[in-house]
């Protein structure tokens, strides 16, 4: 008896459901922990690519 | 690879932990140099090819048009009768070209930028960001250099053969992920801004998607074989497509678009939480939605179902993100109008907003029926690529190009004008392929009152395109000509750059080796058992914070999420029997068929031509009975197509003579003054390579394909020789050319004539001894 043959023989069908149940409500969880955490817990994060010394950039140019 | 030097004294870490020493250094912008010159170079040849193939679709009837008794537009007739200019092999190019090697290199050039700024650091290695830059350009144009030869697998956006493909895998491996997560390990910040956490998702998903989608045994040195067949290679490929799209092209460019927007902006981004969420959306959810590519086909209906399903989930945090982009100009609404750079970024968040809300709306089944193979999809690419990548592309150009040439930008006037040249480009490209897809998806489904198809005759259906491909072609003039001024633009502030750049150095405090993490926030909760106090503190999701100072840990979940997903929809797919339902009449093709087989994949011909006939009355009429899974257990490739500019050809199988198929191949227009197809005259004065036949069968048969006895020495040649000859004897009792016995045209009939035919023949009554050099003689 080959894999497929044991796998067609079980029934299958409520993975790819049950896999759409799991990964949404981890999404869900994870959106809903992200929206409730405070924004000044991020506010330091979220000016990171500000900090940076971006050198010596001149005047605007020509127009 | 230069290194920090560490400075007297020694204040607290970066985190603030332990007291560690101040690093001085400097960020390697030569590498990002190059990346941009190459990003602008490319971004030139994959748009002029794109313009080539856009004016080869609606050339062939232009080239009559006379004015004044001169005929303005004949001496473009190579571009439909030359072999290695045909759009079969040209529109690979285009994509490849315009994907790896324009997106691509803006996308090293953005990640090489901003990831040492991020971390304050160097990047890993000077020697590995030169071997992944050179490597890189290396493999574009082995690229450039093997689809005009009809080098290729055969595969949407995977048609390099293998020896390309390693170099891919060293390169993006070896080179690239090495010197990428090597400078994270060095960074001087301890938190991965979210910018990284989109590179490392591209980094890590592109890498399983290539490695996978790519599994083939080699047939030769430029000739390999899918080791997935049919339903499973289709399903392989469009996991692989999708996801290409969704972690080459979205976000590593979403990674751009949160470093350097506001870097331009000058301000934070709106919600960085926003941003969180929309990462993991892309995660847990974009990974999924491959199947979409599929509705209708032979793919199991649960797949596709599911990929639908996704994909509709995807609307909100792309939404999400297009907002989140936009909102971070509140308040600087005002620098848009004067600044070039931040116009290009915000036409082309508009545009990720106009593409993630169109590409769900295109996976809901019953849109899907009306849009598949039409232009509309290829409208929709277009709005993705043009406005988002391009833009963005464009955008951070000009935003890079003062910083890494140390001078004034040449032109803003320029760089405005090509914002605007390029935004009226886009639409004139966009509008009229809208159009042309519901046309042609209209017309398609059409029925009169007596209830047979309004339009019977396909090239009535391609005719009607024409003014709308015209315009196509302006549309894409006007962007080029864009990309023109950004060559000057960028060429011109090359030129006025200082002799030598001056190299600023840095200071940083290094991180501290002992960092250890902020203590769990306490639980409110005083009256509850210990398991509820910690699933209260669980719950807070302080566990994400610490991820996101973790960049090992995090890659780990990221690999584990996506890999996860891919494997809840690929296992079923490929172990559960009936998703392929075997059926007894469908044999291997002959070692001819297959030599016709693999011209059929070597002059691309599934880049106009479908094989796959939708379950949907209008196709079952229009084409003949509808496809079966297991009718194409042997495709290896699977070769069902995405477009038809041309009609399906699954039952193309007995429907022509031989000898029309001869005079099609040589001229179209010779049978259908209509046509748009190219001419492939070579076909009929190339010789078939009959010796190469045995590796090849002998390769199909590794793969399970029962060949029988036709793997012996000599044995593929010699049936292959004897069918050749009796269609060359049948084309020639039709009336047509003599001494075709041994060219590529007979291999090509015979694989043409064997389309969608099994299914129409009685079942075996037991497998023949010999397998397929039985069934050969048979034919």
């Amino acid at each position: 008896m080959r894999l497929s043959d044991i796998m067609s023989r079980m029934d299958l069908t409520i993975w790819p459901v049950a896999a759409l149940v799991i990964f949404l409500g981890i999404f869900i969880l994870i959106a809903m922990r992200t929206m409730k955490r405070p924004g000044d817990e991020l506010a330091s994060e979220a000016t990171l690519p500000l900090q940076d010394d971006t050198g010596p950039i001149g005047e605007p140019g020509r127009n | 690879m230069s290194e920090a030097h560490a400075v007297a004294n020694q204040p607290s870490g970066a985190d603030g932990a332990v007291p560690a020493a101040m690093d001085r250094f400097t960020y390697d912008d030569a590498i990002v140099r190059k990346f941009a010159a190459a990003t602008i170079i490319w971004a030139f040849v994959g748009m002029l090819v794109g313009l080539i193939v856009a004016v080869q679709m609606a050339l062939p009837p232009a080239l009559t048009w006379e004015i004044g008794g001169i005929r303005p537009l004949a001496w473009l007739s190579f571009l439909t009768n030359v072999e290695f200019l045909t759009f079969g092999r040209l529109r690979p190019l285009h994509t490849n070209a315009v994907i790896f090697a324009f997106a691509g290199n803006a996308v090293f050039a953005a990640i090489y930028y901003s990831t040492q700024r991020l971390c304050k650091t160097r990047m890993f290695s000077d020697t590995l960001s030169k071997l992944h830059f050179w490597g890189w350009q290396a493999i574009i144009v082995s690229a450039a250099l093997t689809l005009p030869l009809g080098i290729t697998q055969g595969k949407e956006y995977a048609e390099l053969e293998w020896p390309i493909d390693l170099a891919v895998a060293v390169v993006w491996v070896g080179f690239f992920a090495v010197n990428f997560f090597g400078t994270l390990a060095r960074r001087r910040e301890r938190h991965l801004y979210v910018a990284l956490w989109f590179y490392i998702a591209s980094i890590v998903t592109v890498t399983i998607l290539h490695v996978f989608n790519n599994l083939m045994i080699p047939a030769g040195l430029f000739k390999s074989y899918s080791m997935y067949a049919g339903v499973q290679d289709a399903f392989m490929q469009w996991w692989y497509g999708h996801n290409a799209v969704a972690f080459f092209l979205t976000t590593p460019f979403l990674g751009m678009m949160y470093y350097f927007l506001p870097k331009a902006a000058d301000r934070p981004v709106f919600s960085y939480r926003l941003s969180i969420i929309h990462f993991w959306s892309l995660v847990f959810i974009y990974i999924w939605a491959g199947p979409h590519h599929l509705h209708y086909t032979a793919l199991p209906s649960w797949a596709s179902t599911l990929g639908m399903l996704f994909s509709l989930m995807l609307w909100m945090p792309s939404w999400g993100g297009m907002i989140n982009g936009l909102l971070t100009l509140r308040g600087a609404w005002h620098k848009v109008a004067a600044d070039p750079v931040l116009k290009f970024f915000v036409v082309a968040i508009t545009f990720y907003g106009m593409s993630t809300f169109e590409g769900p709306m295109l996976s809901i089944k019953s849109v899907n029926a009306l849009s598949h193979y039409t232009d509309w999809t290829i409208a929709h690419v277009h709005a993705g690529a043009l406005g988002w990548n391009g833009f963005m592309a464009f955008g951070m150009l000009y935003w890079l190009a003062p910083r890494l040439f140390q001078t004034q930008l040449w032109s803003r006037k320029l760089a405005g004008t090509h914002f605007w040249i390029g935004t009226v480009g886009i639409l004139l490209y966009v509008i009229p392929i809208y159009a042309a897809g519901l046309t042609q998806g209209l017309m398609w489904r059409a029925f009169d009152e007596s209830g047979l198809l309004k339009y019977p005759d396909f090239v009535e259906t391609v005719t009607a395109l024409l003014p709308m491909y015209w315009l196509r072609v302006l549309g894409g003039t006007l962007y080029l000509a864009g990309v023109v001024l950004c060559m000057v633009n960028m060429f011109m502030t090359w030129r006025a750059r200082p002799a030598t750049y001056t190299e600023t150095v840095h200071e940083a405090p290094r991180l501290a080796p002992t960092y250890t993490d902020e203590p769990d926030p306490a639980t409110e909760l005083y009256a509850n058992a210990e398991f509820g106090k910690n699933l209260d503190v669980w719950v807070k999701g302080f566990w994400h914070r610490v991820w996101e100072r973790k960049p090992l840990k995090f890659t780990l979940l990221v690999i584990l999420s996506v890999s996860i997903a891919s494997l809840f929809e690929i296992i079923p797919t490929f172990v559960i029997g009936s998703n392929v339902p075997t059926i007894a009449s469908v044999q291997p093709y002959t070692p001819l068929e297959l030599a016709g087989r693999d011209i059929y994949i070597a002059e691309g011909c599934y880049n106009c031509h479908s094989q796959m006939i939708r379950p949907i009355y209008a196709e079952t009429k229009r084409y003949g009975e509808y496809s079966k899974p297991g009718e194409f257990v042997y495709d290896h490739p699977f070769q069902w197509g995405s477009k038809r500019t041309g009609p399906d050809l699954q039952r193309e199988g007995g429907k022509q003579s031989d000898n029309w198929h001869v005079l099609h191949f040589n001229d179209p227009r010779q049978v259908n003054d209509r046509s748009v197809m190219p001419a492939y005259p070579h076909l009929l004065s190339q010789q078939i390579d009959f010796d190469g036949l045995t590796p090849r069968v002998r390769v199909m048969s590794m793969l399970g394909v029962p060949y029988g006895q036709a793997i012996l020495d000599g044995k593929a040649p010699e049936l292959a020789r004897a069918q050749a000859k009796a269609i060359a004897d049948n084309i020639i009792a039709q009336g047509g050319q003599k001494g075709l016995d041994d060219k590529k045209v007979v291999a090509l009939i015979a694989y043409m004539q064997r389309l969608g035919t099994d299914i129409s023949k009685p079942a075996p009554a037991a497998a023949p001894a010999g397998g397929v050099a039985k069934a050969a003689e048979k034919h």
